[in-house]
């Protein structure tokens, strides 16, 4: 067994995921080992059905393995229950779904509040930071706009901004560039380039040549296998 | 597929959605034809009015039957425009897909019509089965054996071309709307959300924070919310008159028959008088007297001896006697005067009939009748008072006319309900009767006890006396038909208060089926929340503030038009105690609470469910 390195943000040993369909059993991650140190951008590709998905959920803790261990900034999802993993969720782990997933009734700017308003966040600070961030994904007079009244590049660029709202140590992307086009896709790349200088351990599964290239690590995840891209 | 094969397939594919569709619709068809029987079964139908019980009486059952029936037909109604909303509702994203693959709007329109029908038509039949399955259940359960006769049947198809009706009415217009969207609307989130911006960003708590995401989704389905509300409050007026309004007419009515027949009273007459006296109280709860019992006969009279002693025995408080016939009575005509024009106008028809009549004495009766009018003041006058059967039957305006007895004119002075001999009685002065009838001494007496008197020692001491005196006459105590006949009352308004259970379950399915719409809409949000780090509870929370306004708002607009409607339009002089405003509360918060916790289910069940499993 591999002993979890002390700067490790997430440490994934021996892990194995199986979904059942209806009488097979189908495999999607086999012995997946990961360390990623703090400060680190990982990308990880791999073709549709490979796991990448089923990666990311089980680090985030949306989705439980069925064997292995996974720890992430010192916890052991494994065996925590939901309410600590939302918890957990909310406060150290920003996701960014390929479908941007944006609450609809909630405006831009609620939509980027909420994580701060559930972890309990001074209301000023809250102020502060919804406009900071809206400024930086450059949607400030999207403020008070729907979900459903936004492209497709303006609500991933929310997502994005939504999962940075708690300063989490832990960034994971899914395909975030997957459905934009070329021109939503590059702002969406200068968001992952800022946030790597400011020095944010990074996820991201992705085929955007342009999101490879900023990686530390390129991983390709194979048959439910994960192996450096360069093997 | 073939295209009749799609409308099967589909409502098996969403088997709880149509299950819940069936059973609501079966329970509102079971509830309405319910009543229907019933009430025509005990005589107090919307229909038939009088013929048992007392006419004041079944004026008071009548009235709440046909009020009942009407809040249920309408609750019917609503429910099934309701849930038709709701399978339409449900499957607006499903028309713009089949319509975006080329079906044309009228097989669109086909398919679900068809599905319509066929829900439609199992509820009924199933509403039609289960209705005359209570009927027959509560008529032998309960204290209705005196009235089991063969159901009047014909009302079973009536009542399903009534609620099939009413479905394809109710139902067609959601339906048509649905299919009239075009494709892009029915895909298009921006038709679903709207185009208008929202507030300024305010930053709350965790409760605000689930609070404002549960008002803005319920407001969001207004349209299914407006119609649980109206739904809800229907179900909530039908619900307080039929438990408060039951509850108080039970005791209003109750009251009644007790006074009239007196607590505690104990009867002395010949033993064969004082049965017939019973059966004729009896008559109520539908037992038959001897028809040819002949009052007159001297063996029946009370020796003036007798009297002497009751009156002398001081633990007795009141001695009651009375003189009881059988006569034929004549309804005497009269003019009123109208006030404005001044012109004279006929009152009566000269009607005739047999009516009980009681002698007694103005001064010593020993019950209190709920009256209109007065009761008789003096001994030596010409004056009547009729039961309120008898009033109905015989008379035009009672309290302006007179009644014939033996060729003397008693001037009515007031209209009592009794229970005795269903209320077609005459109360005249007795020595009035005694002379008429050439009879002098009464038949029955009345005893009422002194309160502080020992009741056995004193009921052994009157036997006794009397058969000391006359061996054959024989004390009875009242009491046993007074419980029999109140016993009658409370079964038949439990009764009728059992029926909005019927519908409480319906409206409860209809707020679980508003529940499940609200968590399929929801559904996406929810899963984001909880991936963004909402804890599941925070999930059931959002859905039981929903429940808890649609549930309040409902509430109070049917709890308020429900006591307005029981005491100003349905019993007259109600009898209101603390005793029943605490049952009423506690009842009514009980329904509120039972359906607040089932509106939870699908929140509950929704939020066991795994992210992934919800999420796309």
């Amino acid at each position: 067994m591999t002993m979890e390195p002390k700067d490790s943000v997430v440490h994934v040993h021996s892990l194995c995921k199986a979904y059942q369909l209806g009488e097979t059993e189908v495999e999607v991650l086999k012995d997946v080992n990961l360390n990623v140190a703090r400060g680190n951008f990982i990308t990880i590709c791999g073709p549709s059905g490979s796991g990448k998905t089923t990666l990311l959920n089980i680090i985030s803790g949306i989705d439980r393995p069925t064997s292995g261990k996974i720890i992430v900034l010192g916890q052991d999802l494994t065996v925590q229950d939901e309410d600590f993993l939302a918890e957990f969720r909310c406060d150290n782990v920003g996701f960014v779904f390929q479908s941007y997933n944006l609450v609809s009734t909630l405006t831009v700017a609620e939509n980027v509040a909420f994580p701060m308003e559930w972890s309990r966040k001074p209301e000023a600070e809250i102020e502060k930071r919804v406009a900071e961030l809206l400024e930086t994904v450059g949607l400030q007079h999207r403020a008070n706009h729907f979900p459903a009244q936004l492209s497709g590049g303006e609500q991933q660029r929310v997502a994005f901004a939504r999962a940075l709202a708690n300063d989490p140590q832990l960034i994971l992307a899914d395909e975030p560039t997957g459905n934009l086009d070329t021109k939503n896709g590059q702002k969406i790349t200068q968001m992952l380039r800022m946030l790597k200088a400011d020095g944010k351990t990074i996820i991201v599964a992705t085929h955007d040549p342009e999101i490879m290239q900023l990686a530390d690590q390129a991983l390709c995840l194979e048959d439910g296998r994960l192996a450096s891209k360069n093997e | 597929m073939s295209k009749a094969a799609f409308p099967v397939n589909d409502l098996l594919r969403r088997k709880i959605q149509t299950s819940l569709t069936i059973i609501t619709l079966t329970l509102s068809v079971a509830s309405t034809l319910f009543l229907l029987l019933f009430s025509r079964r005990i005589g107090f139908g919307i229909t038939s009015v009088g013929g048992t019980l007392t006419h004041g009486l079944s004026i008071v059952f009548s009235q709440f039957v046909l009020f009942v029936g009407i809040l249920i037909f309408a609750v019917g109604a609503v429910i099934t425009s309701f849930i038709v909303f709701l399978m339409m509702k449900q499957r607006t994203r499903d028309f713009g897909l089949i319509k975006a693959a080329g079906c044309p709007n009228g097989l669109v329109f086909g398919y679900f019509i068809t599905e319509l029908l066929t829900v439609t038509f199992l509820g009924c039949v199933l509403g039609v089965v289960l209705g005359v399955v209570a009927d027959f259940a509560v008529t032998n359960i309960f204290h209705f054996q005196a009235y089991q006769k063969t159901p009047d049947l014909w009302l079973a198809p009536l009542v399903f071309a009534a609620f099939f009706a009413l479905a394809l009415i109710f139902g067609v217009k959601p339906m048509l709307d649905a299919s009239r969207l075009s494709p892009i609307k029915a895909l298009s989130p921006v038709q679903y959300f709207g185009l208008s911006t929202g507030p300024k960003l305010k930053p709350l708590s965790r409760f605000g924070l689930t609070l404002k995401m549960a008002s803005r989704s319920l407001f969001r389905r207004q349209s299914a919310s407006i119609r649980i509300i109206i739904l809800l409050s229907i179900v909530f007026v039908l619900l307080t008159v039929s438990i408060s309004g039951g509850m108080i007419a039970n005791d209003t009515t109750q009251s009644w028959i007790e006074n009239a027949t007196g607590k505690d009273t104990i009867l002395i007459a010949h033993s064969s008088m004082g049965t017939q006296y019973k059966l004729l109280l009896s008559k109520f709860v539908g037992a038959t007297e001897n028809g040819d019992f002949d009052y007159r006969h001297e063996s029946l009279a009370i020796p003036n001896a007798i009297l002497q002693q009751l009156n002398s025995t001081p633990e007795i408080a009141t001695v009651d006697a009375r003189l009881i016939l059988k006569e034929h009575v004549q309804e005497v005509s009269n003019f009123t005067i109208d006030p404005e024009t001044l012109v004279t106008i006929p009152v009566g028809d000269s009607r005739e009939g047999d009516s009980l009549i009681v002698g007694v004495d103005p001064d010593k009766v020993t019950a209190t009748w709920s009256l209109q009018g007065r009761f008789l003041n003096t001994e030596d006058s010409l004056e009547a008072v009729i039961g309120d059967s008898i009033s109905q039957t015989m008379f035009s305006q009672p309290l302006y006319q007179s009644i014939r007895l033996q060729n003397q004119t008693f001037s009515i002075v007031g209209v009592c309900v009794d229970p005795i001999n269903n209320g077609k009685v005459t109360y005249v002065p007795i020595e009035k009767l005694q002379n008429l009838t050439n009879t002098s001494n009464p038949n029955i007496v009345l005893v009422k006890l002194d309160l502080s008197a020992d009741r056995s020692a004193t009921l052994a001491q009157i036997k006794d006396k009397i058969t000391s005196v006359n061996s054959d006459l024989t004390v009875f105590e009242l009491d046993e038909v007074l419980q029999e006949n109140l016993g009658f009352l409370g079964s038949a308004w439990s009764t009728v208060m059992l029926l909005p259970l019927f519908t409480l379950m319906s409206a409860a399915l209809c707020l679980i089926g508003y529940a499940m719409l609200a968590v399929d809409e929801q559904r996406q949000e929810f899963a984001i929340l909880r991936a963004t780090g909402v804890k599941p509870n925070a999930i059931i929370t959002i859905l039981a503030i929903q429940s808890i306004i649609v549930l309040l708002s409902s509430f109070a607009v049917g709890i308020s038009l429900g006591v307005i409607t029981t005491l100003l339009i349905l019993v007259p002089n109600p009898v209101v105690t603390t005793v029943t405003i605490l049952e009423v509360a506690a009842l009514l918060f009980t329904a509120l609470a039972g359906m607040f916790l089932l509106s939870l289910y699908p929140a509950a069940r929704f939020a066991k469910t795994p992210i992934l499993k919800i999420i796309t």
